[in-house]
């Protein structure tokens, strides 16, 4: 059949608002916190051969993991699929991406045939496994990280899988919090479901069919017009994680990027081999994260599906880290997934200088704090703080506290941290002078200050950065390193890895300082105004100011000495225009 | 005759209704003056009394709704203002939150903070989640906090400390020294407002409060002082983003409260017509320029939330997708707002993929067809060259249209991606509907409301033109239009009560709370609500209305829901709390559950019960002559083709349902009745648009 444009526009509405609805349904009744203040959830609805049509607001780096999940329980049930089951699977091995995600699947069915998949991506709190909050950097096989859960039916004909219930509430911690949420992910997919079938009643199967086809088409045409509209190069693009999860390392991460024609070429070939922590991003989640990164290059309101994907092509060796073989574990791999999208952003930066900033702020800072209050009740906080703010460039400052645009997370509110935990958030706070210096400078890195109250508690930190900071584009320079301590400024103070589970005392004090963002372009040819500004905002000291950015700033009144400025700034050789996106690590020790 | 008057003013047009005890109704449009918006409404109204033949003393009510408050934040015309924090939080107001409203967009920045840095004061002091106090406030800090605000000439000061919420003596304390060092400041402090947990959200409503305070009180006192001048005397009282009224005192020490004002007088309009006529439950539609606005009325009462994003973009995952705005955590009617309006364009991709909106021709250029230099076409365009508008022109002939030019245009985006320009402009019309269905749905489907079991009311200079397309989607059987919609929120405003919103942080376990901890954290709630009211006349026990609410969720989950408490609270039990929340999250999230309830806040709503009722027996507006104006050719899709339509006025609608198509043209809008859909006019000259349902044996 002829489609037209204006049915697939208002189809494409219809399909992105029923997996939104989906998305709100959750978000609403969820109890985590990833999934209230992260928003660790992605919905979708694909058509009957599993192809991803339209996808709601989300997390980017679910943007490819709705068809790998799927295909791996379709491969498993074949025709065994009814209308009234909905299936699920957790494991990266058959698709799907890290334990916690736990994907669903409702089919929908019309005039007896299979019409659509609705799908919904849940991040749970705990999946069982060996710490709280699945989050350990420090697993050596996937065996350690907790239940997986290969292609299931978690409801079948209607009626809930007992069996499987139980098996989550034996095995998970806070198991009450994590079977309300698999509760409310299935309530949230019914939901949907009824819609889909709403709208069933308005457009016959057959004509739906044609558009969901159609619309994959028109993305693809679109998303490969824009491609051929940009300028055709190769770069290549190196950065670094401090270490692999286990105190070894640091790990390389490594990418080409062609532009050739109207397609994209991804190749990761140079990337270390697996790594024996659980930081492995495994294939899928890797190409998820691509996805994300070039789809920065897009019109914003190209709609997110199979179409986008087709003029991209990712190679990924085997047995790399990236790419690891059964059974690695990947638990952690969010963490690393921050480099595989600023690697391809890197490399897209030397062929699009006008376009893309210098690397984002943040050590992708996680933290899990567990325990028992003095009631004896368990309670367990984790929270991400990923990111500080925007990268310089290309034609402004990265702002600071700008959010990332490849999540939608928040952080978590200081009085929701200690009313529901015994737990005192002592400081939370720009940090003057870590801003990676630049013509435009990257935004600053956060100080954030944890006290435990009353008890004693677990504590475990995932982070990076350490060793290889933010880094700047085109003679900025990188942006502060993240630091993490117990008790800083005390007798006891304790400086800590990245990386680490230890248990935290009553009354000690946890403080992460997360890197400032790069900056970018030479720092001696930033406005001293600028400079001056941001020494009167205390965002920058007058040493800072000088040393960076050879500006002269007068202490009494906080402004410019232009003449001072002007021979200190002549007295310094300016930097090369060229970067060599070459990185040596803070420490000096070589990888 | 007691009259009163409505003043509705926004970024545009002014709106002013005047109500007649008798139930006669005028109604003004004219242009805004954003250097002083008191200016239009003056003249305005002189104009409107002179048409009406009404003296200014027969004006007994005057209700203001207004934007003043959310332009000066968005035009950022607010006052200096200094922020005072607890020691280690004085970037909260810059950090934010982190959220991006706009996924994939590497150049997205933030709004940049209303106080910058230096402004930004810490001082000692701490207190806990529980409210004790783990740290006293440091005075001396204090002093030099004190000093330095001197020094800069702030004009207003906001202080927020960490669990103020719970525990207010700390910023009581630095308000008052504060206040008595720096006598000509303006001094707010979070829990003076309605403290609710979260850190940031707080302090920004309290440094929006402080940033446009001075601005709204100089322009509430000239509105004032005008209003007395042509022989207005009676209180201004000022819509609130709640949808009660407040005298404007309250207003100008409070505007942070009146920011949605305008949008809620018009849902407030169509709720106190829902109840007067027992029309059931209702979906307010409210479509202008720009965007449209959906809400739903529910057994008599809107849903509130509990902030509002000030200046952010209107975009359909509004609710996950914030972070473009300034936040502002106060009562505010719950509205889902999509980028679908008159102005919205449409656009054509390479790929042969085709938008309209969220962006829009605004006030300028405007659609094509008001000839001042647009060429993109817009949805008013498009209804245009359908024949629902009238070619010529609008608002009964004030603003003349090109109705060829405007034909061009859609036909040239026609042929660039291979439709007819009819397909075309019918094609925009219907995307521009699937936008506002996802706004529809927002309030009712995503919450486990089916839309077909409600009446749609169509307000707003476009809600009636596409209000039966919207409902056929939908499966809604009712639309209401009502008298003036075009201007509605002007006469809404006039049936609202005084109301006061007061909330208390009530952070416990439903099985920990007692009787004697809800007695105590409710009373002083509802003795201040009392004494307001009392201070405005509602002196006697059948004049105050006091509502009791506590917010409960189950523990863990964010968003929390409102259940009722019966006043006196002596005999509330907590079991009964418990079943009635288990049932609201049955019948909102699909499912209930046998975990523990988690309180957060109680709420209490106080309203002033008015001596006259608010909505008049009957209407009768002044304009619209009855007066037949003929046919005119008008498209209904491919089904129905080009078909000739009768045109009228709203009198010329019986009280029988005569059977569509016919277009009815006012002052302020159109009303577009499709074939399949009978209307009539009911003794409020109300328009009622219904579908027939089939009689037994009859094959739908």
């Amino acid at each position: 059949m002829k489609c037209n444009p204006v049915t697939r526009e208002i189809l494409k509405n219809a399909l992105i608002a029923i997996a939104n609805n989906m998305l709100v349904a959750v978000i609403r009744t969820s109890r985590s916190t990833v999934v209230k203040n992260n928003f660790d959830l992605s919905a979708a609805v694909c058509d009957a051969d599993g192809q991803l049509v339209a996808q709601g607001l989300a997390l980017p780096p679910h943007l490819g993991a709705v068809m790998p999940a799927l295909r791996g329980c379709l491969d498993y049930f074949g025709d065994r699929i009814g209308a009234c089951d909905i299936l699920c699977s957790n494991d990266p091995y058959s698709g799907g991406s890290h334990l916690n995600d736990l994907f669903m699947f409702l089919p929908i069915d019309l005039e007896g045939r299979r019409l659509a998949y609705l799908c919904l991506i849940l991040h749970h709190t705990d999946m069982g496994g060996r710490v709280p909050g699945g989050n350990a950097t420090d697993s050596t096989e996937i065996y350690q990280e907790g239940l997986r859960i290969p292609p299931s039916k978690i409801v079948e004909a209607g009626v809930a899988n007992e069996c499987l219930f139980r098996i989550f509430e034996a095995n998970v911690r806070m198991s009450d919090r994590v079977l309300a949420d698999i509760r409310s992910q299935i309530a949230a997919l019914n939901a949907g479901g009824v819609e889909f079938l709403k709208l069933a009643e308005t457009y016959p199967a057959e004509e739906l069919r044609a558009y969901m086809a159609d619309l994959i088409e028109y993305t693809e045409r679109l998303s490969r017009s824009v491609i051929g509209a940009l300028p055709k190069g190769v770069a290549e693009f190196t950065d670094w994680n401090d270490d692999d999860g286990t105190g070894h390392g640091p790990v390389r991460i490594h990418t080409r990027v062609e532009i050739r024609g109207d397609e994209i070429l991804v190749d990761f070939t140079g990337t270390s081999p697996q790594t024996s922590g659980a930081l492995n991003p495994n294939y899928w989640f890797t190409v998820s994260n691509v996805y994300a990164a070039l789809r920065t290059l897009m019109p914003p309101d190209m709609p997110n599906n199979a179409g986008f994907y087709r003029p991209i092509r990712v190679s990924v060796p085997e047995g790399s880290f990236l790419n690891p073989r059964f059974p690695a574990p990947v638990g952690a791999r969010g963490q690393p997934s921050f480099r595989v999208r600023s690697v391809v952003l890197g490399a897209l930066a030397q062929i699009l200088p006008d376009r893309i900033p210098a690397c984002t702020g943040g050590s992708e800072f996680a933290i899990v704090l567990a325990g028992q209050t003095r009631r004896q009740e368990r309670f367990l906080h984790l929270e991400f703080h990923n990111v500080t703010g925007h990268g310089g460039g290309p034609n402004e400052d990265g702002q600071d506290g700008g959010p990332y645009c490849l999540a939608n997370l928040a952080n978590v509110p200081v009085e929701v941290i200690e009313a529901e935990n015994p737990v005192q958030v002592v400081r939370y706070a720009f940090i003057p002078d870590t801003g990676g210096p630049g013509r435009y400078r990257g935004a600053l890195g956060i100080v954030r200050e944890y006290r435990l109250l009353e008890v004693d508690a677990m504590i475990q930190v995932r982070s990076d950065r350490q060793r290889f900071p933010p880094w700047g584009l085109f003679g900025g320079k990188s942006g502060a390193a993240g630091t993490t301590a117990m008790n800083p400024g005390t007798a006891n103070e304790q400086k800590l890895p990245s990386k680490f589970i230890r248990t935290m005392q009553m009354g000690d004090v946890f403080r992460v300082e997360m890197p400032g963002a790069g900056g970018f372009g030479d720092p001696l040819a930033r406005l001293p105004e600028a400079v001056a500004e941001d020494v009167r905002q205390g965002k920058m000291s007058i040493a800072h100011a000088h040393a960076e950015y050879g500006v002269v700033i007068d202490p009494a009144g906080l402004s410019v000495l232009f003449d001072e400025t002007a021979r200190t700034r002549a007295a310094r050789s300016p930097r090369s225009e060229q970067s060599s996106f070459s990185r040596k690590p803070l420490d000096g020790v070589r990888p | 005759m007691r009259y009163r008057l409505g003043v509705d003013i926004g970024g545009t047009f002014t709106d002013i209704a005047l109500l007649g005890a008798d139930g006669s109704l005028h109604t003004k449009k004219v242009l805004s003056t954003p250097q002083d918006y008191s200016l239009a409404i003056e003249s305005g109204v002189v104009a409107l009394l002179a048409e009406a033949a009404v003296v200014p003393d027969a004006v007994k009510e005057f209700v203001h709704g207004s934007t003043v408050a959310a332009n000066a934040i968005i035009e950022r015309r607010g006052v200096k203002v200094a922020l005072v924090t607890t020691l280690g939080f004085q970037d909260v107001l810059e950090l934010g939150r982190f959220r991006s409203p706009r996924l994939y967009d590497l150049s997205f920045r933030k709004p940049p903070p209303l106080v910058e840095r230096r402004l930004r004061f810490e001082i000692t002091e701490r207190i806990l989640a529980d409210g004790t106090v783990q740290e006293p406030v440091s005075f001396s800090d204090l002093a030099s906090v004190a000093d330095a605000i001197a020094r800069e000439g702030v004009a207003s000061i906001a202080v927020c400390f960490i669990n103020a919420h719970v525990n207010a003596a700390h910023e009581r304390a630095a308000v008052e020294f504060l206040a008595n060092r720096l006598p000509r400041v303006v001094v707010c402090s979070s829990s003076e407002f309605m403290p609710q947990i979260q850190e940031y959200e707080r302090t920004s409503t309290t440094v929006v409060n402080a940033y446009v305070r001075p601005v709204v009180e100089r322009y509430l006192t000239a509105l004032g002082e005008r209003m007395r001048r042509i022989g207005i005397r009676p209180p201004i009282m000022v819509m609130q983003s709640s949808g009660g009224i407040v005298p404007s005192d309250l207003a100008s020490t409070h505007p942070a409260l009146i920011i949605d004002s305008g949008p809620a007088a018009g849902v407030v309009g169509a709720q106190r017509l829902g109840a007067y006529f027992a029309w059931g439950d209702l979906l307010v539609l409210d479509m202008g320029g720009t965007t449209a606005k959906a809400t739903i009325i529910e057994d008599g009462a809107f849903a509130i939330s509990n902030e509002t994003e000030l200046g952010g973009h209107a975009s359909m995952g509004q609710r996950l997708m914030q972070g473009d705005g300034y936040v502002v955590q106060v009562p505010t009617i719950d509205i889902a707002e999509v980028g679908a309006g008159g102005g919205s364009l449409a656009v054509a991709d390479q790929a042969g993929g085709l938008r309209v909106g969220p962006r829009s021709a605004g006030a300028s250029p405007g659609p094509v067809c008001y000839a001042r230099g647009g060429t993109t076409p817009t949805v008013t365009d498009a209804n245009l060259i359908l024949g629902y508008l009238n070619p010529s022109a609008l608002v009964d002939g004030e603003l003349t249209l090109d109705s060829r030019t405007a034909s061009e245009s859609i036909s040239r985006l026609a042929t660039s991606i291979g439709m007819s320009p009819i397909e075309m402009a019918y094609g925009i019309h219907a995307i521009a509907d699937s936008t506002m269905i996802q706004a529809l749905k927002a309030v009712t489907s995503e919450r486990g409301r089916d839309p077909a079991q409600y009446t749609l009311v169509a307000i707003g200079g476009n809600g009636p033109v596409h209000a039966a397309g919207l409902a056929d989607a939908l499966r809604i059987d009712r639309i209401v239009v009502p008298p003036v919609a075009g201007v509605f929120s002007a006469l809404g405003m006039l049936f609202a009560d005084v109301e006061h919103q007061a909330v208390a942080a009530f952070h416990r376990r439903l099985e920990d709370a007692t009787l004697e901890e809800l007695c105590t954290a409710h009373q002083p709630l509802l003795n201040h609500a009392r004494e307001l009211l009392e201070e405005e006349g509602y002196t006697l026990q059948e004049q105050q209305d006091f509502r009791l609410f506590v917010d409960a969720r189950y523990v863990g989950q964010t968003a929390t829901l409102k259940i009722p408490i019966p006043l006196p609270v002596n005999g509330v039990r907590a079991a009964t709390i418990a079943e009635r929340f288990h049932e609201a999250h049955l019948a909102t999230f699909g499912y209930r559950s046998g975990e523990p309830i988690q309180l957060t806040a109680i709420k209490l709503q106080a309203r002033g019960v008015a001596a006259h009722p608010r909505v008049p027996s009957a209407i009768a507006t002044s304009r619209s002559p009855r007066s037949d104006r003929g046919t005119r050719a008008a498209y209904f899709g491919s089904e129905h083709g080009w078909l000739d339509v009768p045109v009228t006025r709203r009198p010329g609608i019986a009280q029988d349902p005569a059977p569509g198509p016919l277009i009815i043209e006012e002052y302020e809008t159109t009303i577009v009745v499709p074939p399949g859909w009978t209307v009539r006019r009911d003794a409020w000259t109300n328009l009622v648009i219904e579908r027939p349902q089939p009689t037994l044996g009859e094959r739908p």
